[in-house]
Order: C-alpha cells, then structure tokens, then sequence
C-alpha cells in the first residue's frame, strides 16, 4: 500500500505551503513541486482504487475518534473514480500551465500553483470526506482558490469576475452552513451515514428545507441554472487551463456533492424529479445561451454548464443505468472540456478580446492546435466513434428504459443546437481564408501543452474506440453509489478501516 | 430568572439570529457598494453563528470539560460541536471577506468608484 486516502488531501495542502518556501531556494521548484504532487497523488489514488475494487471501501478515521463522532474518510469505488478523475485532471493542468505564458514570471506563477493546489486539495476533500461540515470546509477551500485563480490577471474585467462568483460563493455558503445547522438542531450529528440513518426522525418540513439550502449552497459549484451566473464570466476572465481545472475538477466536486446530498443522505424520492427538471432547464438555456455568444471562452463555459445540466438529468433518471450514464457523462466531460480549453486557449493566444471570428484560418498555421479542438468538438457532440457518443448513447437509453420519451426528444434537439456552435468555429478554422486584419497571429504551443493535450486526445480515442476499458469502473462507481446501506454498514461498522 | 423570562430570551436569540440574516441579506441585495455588500455578507454570517451557538445552548449549562470529580455534571454541558463549528465558520468567513476585501480594492483601482452599477462591464 503507498498511503492512506487522507494524503489525497495533506499532501497537496503541505505543498501548498512549501511552495514558496522552495521558491526562495531555487525558482524553478515553484513549477516543479506541483508536478511532482500531483503525479504522487495520481498514483496513490489509482492504486487506492484498485484496491477498493477488490476488498470494498477503505473508511480512514481522523485522530482516533469513531465514525458517529470523529471526521471520517471514504474511499468507496465512487469516490475513488472521481478522485482519480481530479488528480488526472490536475496533473494534466499543471503539465500544461507549466510554462503557460512567457509573461507569467516567478511572483504570479507562485500564486498560480499554490490556488491550484489548494483548489485540487479542496475539490477531492469534498469527494472524499464522509462528514457534512467538513465538507462545507472544503468546499470554501475549493471557493476561495477558486475565486483568486479567476482574478489572477490583472485586467480589469477580471476582478469583476472573481468578485461576482465571490458574492455568489460566500453567500451559497451562507446556505449551505444553515442546512447543516438546521440538521444539526434536529439530528445531532454532522456524519453522513448516521445522518442517512436517522433521516427517518427528522420532521418531514425542516428535511425539505435542508435539501433546499443543500442544493443552493452547492449548487454554485456545481453550475444549476440560476445559480451559474458567476460561470461564463469566471471562465472568461480565468487563465484558460484554470477554466479546464473549473471545468473538470471544481463542477465535478460540486455535482458529487448534489448527487450523495440527494441520494444518500435525504430519502426525498420527489428529489429525482426535482433534478430531471432542474437539469432540462440547465441544459436548454445553457445551450440556447451558448449558440449567441462571440467569445470563444465563453460558448464553452455555457457549454460545460450544458454538460452538467445533462449529467443531473441523468443523475435524475435515478436507476442503475441512469447513475451509470451521468457518471460516464461526468468522465468524458471531464476529459473533453479541458482540451477544448488548452487547445482553444492556444488558438487565441495572441487575441486580447477572444472573439470567434479571430479563428478564420489558423487550420492553417497551427494544424495539430486546430486538429485537436475539432477532435474535442466531435467527441462533445457525441459523434461516434469518439467518447462523448457512449456517454450520449448511454444516457438516451437509459431514459428510454424508464419511457421519459420528451427527455430524449429535448436532449436531442439541444445535440443539434450543440453541434451548429461548435462546427461553427470548426469550420471558421479550417475553411475561412486567414486574413492578416481579422484573424490572430498564430502561436505555437510548447512542447509540455502539446504533450498535456495528447495525452487527452489518447484517452477520449480510447474510450471511444473501446469504452469496455473505463465501463466496468463505471459500474462499480454507480452500484457504489445506489447501495445506500453499504455505505452506511461500512462508516459505521468496520469494513476496511484505518485508525491511526 | 424564572423560567417564563428564559423561553423569551431563548427565542429572542432565534429571532436576533434570523433578523441578522435577513439584514445581511437585505444589504446584499440592495445595497449599491462593494463595501456595503461585503459587510451584508459578513452580517449573514454573524446571523447564522449565533443560530449555531443557540442550538447548542442549554439552560445553565457549564463548560465542556471532564475533570476528576465532577462526572455527574455530564448531562448539564453544553454541546461542544455547534462552538467548534462556528469557530471554523469564523475562521473561513475571515478568509472570505478578506479575499472580498482585496478584490474591492482592485475594482477600486481600476475604476475609481465603488458603486456596483458604475463598474459593470460584464454582462449574462
């Protein structure tokens, strides 16, 4: 065994500090200490995941105090995916922001890579932690790295951002820590299992208010509809691969979060049909916002709030085959909106107002660039046989199986809104002429982007030429998540446990 | 104190505690000033720590700590969770509003104005 799962969350936090320390001896440690973090984290939490696999969840208790009292940490097939998920996805960022900007000089890197950390320490704590208000910490941790990294250039639009999404944050926090009071007033226990329990006693009333603030308090982090006005802006204004980190870590955080609120804690079955409904209203007016926008930034960010709307859809549907599909959804997301990003980031390098139009042509000049964003548009669309067609295929069936026939029509009608606004940058690319008024002057990624984007552009090939290879993970993560009492058996008995 | 006079103080601090959060959230809301809405929200969170802290309170409770000597004293201590919980949320609402804070200085510098709907260049 190589650690224990609460290094998942030390080790980044303690990276967090000696970063500038390190910095002071030799400057380039700054870029290096991350990488080497967050390749050790990638190991320890795919080794972790195999070995949950085979001998069922690992529950590690803090400082000796038991499940009912103490913190605890859970590492079942479900948190362990979306850990591994997020580590990758960190690891991948930083490989390419390791020299993102020749501009970017020691004092802004040194910031850059202690939030990021932060923000991954922060967004696998809340996946990983089995107490509510723990989590509440960590999801403030994931926040205010979150709202700094928005604000890390020094424009002036970028404040503006950071400060929105920080109104919004701090005030969905103030949601969230009044539901954990009032379960707290009515159940006196913050431990989810012995929550998920006792959720029986609880008066009917105060259990649908809690849900309520839950939801608004997370759902910020996880982009539903009236929540996610901070987004575009935020992923506008952000470093690009910072919009990748939102994108495939921070939402991811925060959907797990609705997710094991609305499953495994609250025994609401209204619940379900509250996400189908929320979830339509995310993805048809993100998508519909998505096909008017100009900034290339920003028709992603409404597209990845698309994308979340669909996995709550999903997540909605509520059987086996319903959880399963959000959380393939959820994986090729994770893998496709980051190299949309990296690789339309790279595309508008040298643009300072990131329009559309400023594409015309560079299929051209920045062939491999130009390559990977139209492989990352044809896998989020969901034509075969990249990734993002088995995640579709899936969800469609899933809701076929339980005969929600107006889902599937809605969800194939926004496909197709989908697909008009990304061909039409694709094909802005490459069937414009390059026009030396119009377009930007190319900029060739470094070699690290390069290698960062490939390795995407592998794993969505892979899974779409053979999805059996990330399926049965899948699987286990979403009978993880449907055996309630499994989960509550193993916190509070003794399963695989790890006392120190 | 009789016991009348307790169960109006104990609802008076539920009520103090929601009125705080309504304020906050009044200011938050209406409230044209960078500064002015990070105070609201600092006023929320005032609200929402006494929520915790009267959860917790019990009727002459004492303080949270076995000693030798006193173990019958079990039943009249008060829950030390909600205390623990608000000193965090303390600690994070600091953070919050100090990030806030830093960022109304940058707006400032770049605008030269604090008023909210002066600086919106941003739009849905």
């Amino acid at each position: 065994m190589v650690g224990s799962p609460v290094l998942l969350i030390a080790i980044p936090l303690l990276a967090a500090f000696i970063i500038p320390l390190a910095g002071m001896i030799w400057k380039e440690l700054v870029r290096i200490i991350p990488g080497l973090v967050l390749a050790y984290m990638l190991i320890l939490s795919a080794t972790l995941l195999a070995e949950v696999t085979q001998n069922g969840t690992i529950v590690e208790t803090i400082a000796g105090w038991r499940a009912p009292w103490g913190i605890n940490l859970v590492y079942s097939p479900l948190t362990g995916f979306l850990a591994t998920l997020m580590t990758l996805l960190g690891f991948l960022v930083w490989l390419f922001s390791y020299r993102f900007k020749r501009n970017v000089d020691f004092e802004p890197a040194k910031k850059y890579f202690i939030f990021l950390m932060m923000l991954i320490a922060g967004a696998v704590g809340i996946v990983i932690t089995g107490d509510i208000f723990n989590q509440f910490v960590f999801i403030e941790i994931t926040g205010i790295s979150a709202y700094a990294l928005t604000a890390f250039y020094t424009g002036r639009n970028s404040a503006e951002a950071a400060f929105k999404y920080l109104m919004m944050g701090a005030l969905a926090s103030s949601f969230l820590l009044l539901a954990i009071a009032i379960i707290y007033s009515q159940l006196g226990t913050l431990n989810m299992a012995d929550i998920a329990v006792r959720m029986h006693e609880m008066d009917p009333t105060y259990k649908v208010i809690a849900l309520i603030f839950f939801i608004t308090g997370i759902g910020i982090e996880a982009e539903i509809f009236p929540l996610n006005g901070w987004a575009p802006d935020a992923y506008t204004e952000a470093p690009g691969p910072i919009g990748a980190a939102f994108a495939g870590v921070a939402v991811k955080a925060g959907i797990y979060a609705v997710i094991r609120m609305v499953f495994t804690l609250f025994d609401i079955p209204a619940a379900h049909d509250f996400l189908i409904t929320i979830g339509l209203i995310t993805l048809i007016i993100a998508e519909t916002t998505a096909l008017k926008q100009e900034k290339l930034k920003r028709m992603l960010a409404y597209s990845s709030i698309g994308q979340m709307g669909l996995v709550l859809v999903a997540f909605g549907i509520g059987t086996a085959e319903g959880v399963f599909a959000a959380l393939f959804l959820m994986l090729n997301h994770a893998v496709i909106k980051p190299l949309l990003f990296f690789s339309g980031s790279y595309l508008l390098f040298n643009s300072k107002d990131k329009q559309i139009t400023e594409v015309d042509g560079l299929g051209k000049h920045m062939p491999y660039t130009a390559a990977l964003f139209t492989l990352g548009s044809f896998a989020i669309v969901g034509l075969p046989p990249f990734a993002g067609f088995w995640s579709k295929l899936s969800v469609l069936t899933a809701a076929a199986d339980e005969g929600l026939l107006l889902i599937i029509a809605l969800i194939l009608i926004v496909s197709v809104v989908e697909i008009v606004y990304y061909f039409r940058v694709v094909n802005r690319i490459f069937f414009q002429e390059y026009s030396k008024e119009k377009s930007v002057v190319p900029h060739q990624p470094r070699l690290n982007a390069i290698i960062a984007m490939s390795i995407l552009a592998a794993l969505i090939l892979v899974i779409g030429f053979y999805p059996d290879a990330v399926t049965g993970i899948l699987h286990n993560a979403s009978s993880d998540l449907l055996d309630k009492g499994a989960y509550i058996n193993d916190v509070l008995q003794t399963g695989q446990s790890l006392t120190h | 104190m009789d016991e009348q006079m307790l169960k109006i103080l104990e609802y008076s601090i539920y009520g103090a505690s929601v009125l705080l959060i309504l304020v906050g959230l009044y200011a938050v809301l209406t409230k044209k000033s960078l500064i002015k809405i990070v105070i609201g929200l600092s006023i929320i969170d005032g609200g929402i720590h006494l929520l915790l802290i009267a959860i917790g309170y019990l009727k002459g409770g004492t303080a949270p700590i076995f000693s030798p000597g006193f173990e019958e004293a079990t039943a009249k201590m008060v829950d030390p969770v909600p205390q623990a919980l608000v000193l965090t949320a303390i600690v994070i609402g600091f953070g919050v509003t100090a990030v806030a804070l830093s960022l109304v200085i940058r707006l400032y510098r770049h605008h030269r104005t604090l008023q909210i709907d002066e600086i919106k260049s941003l739009k849905w």
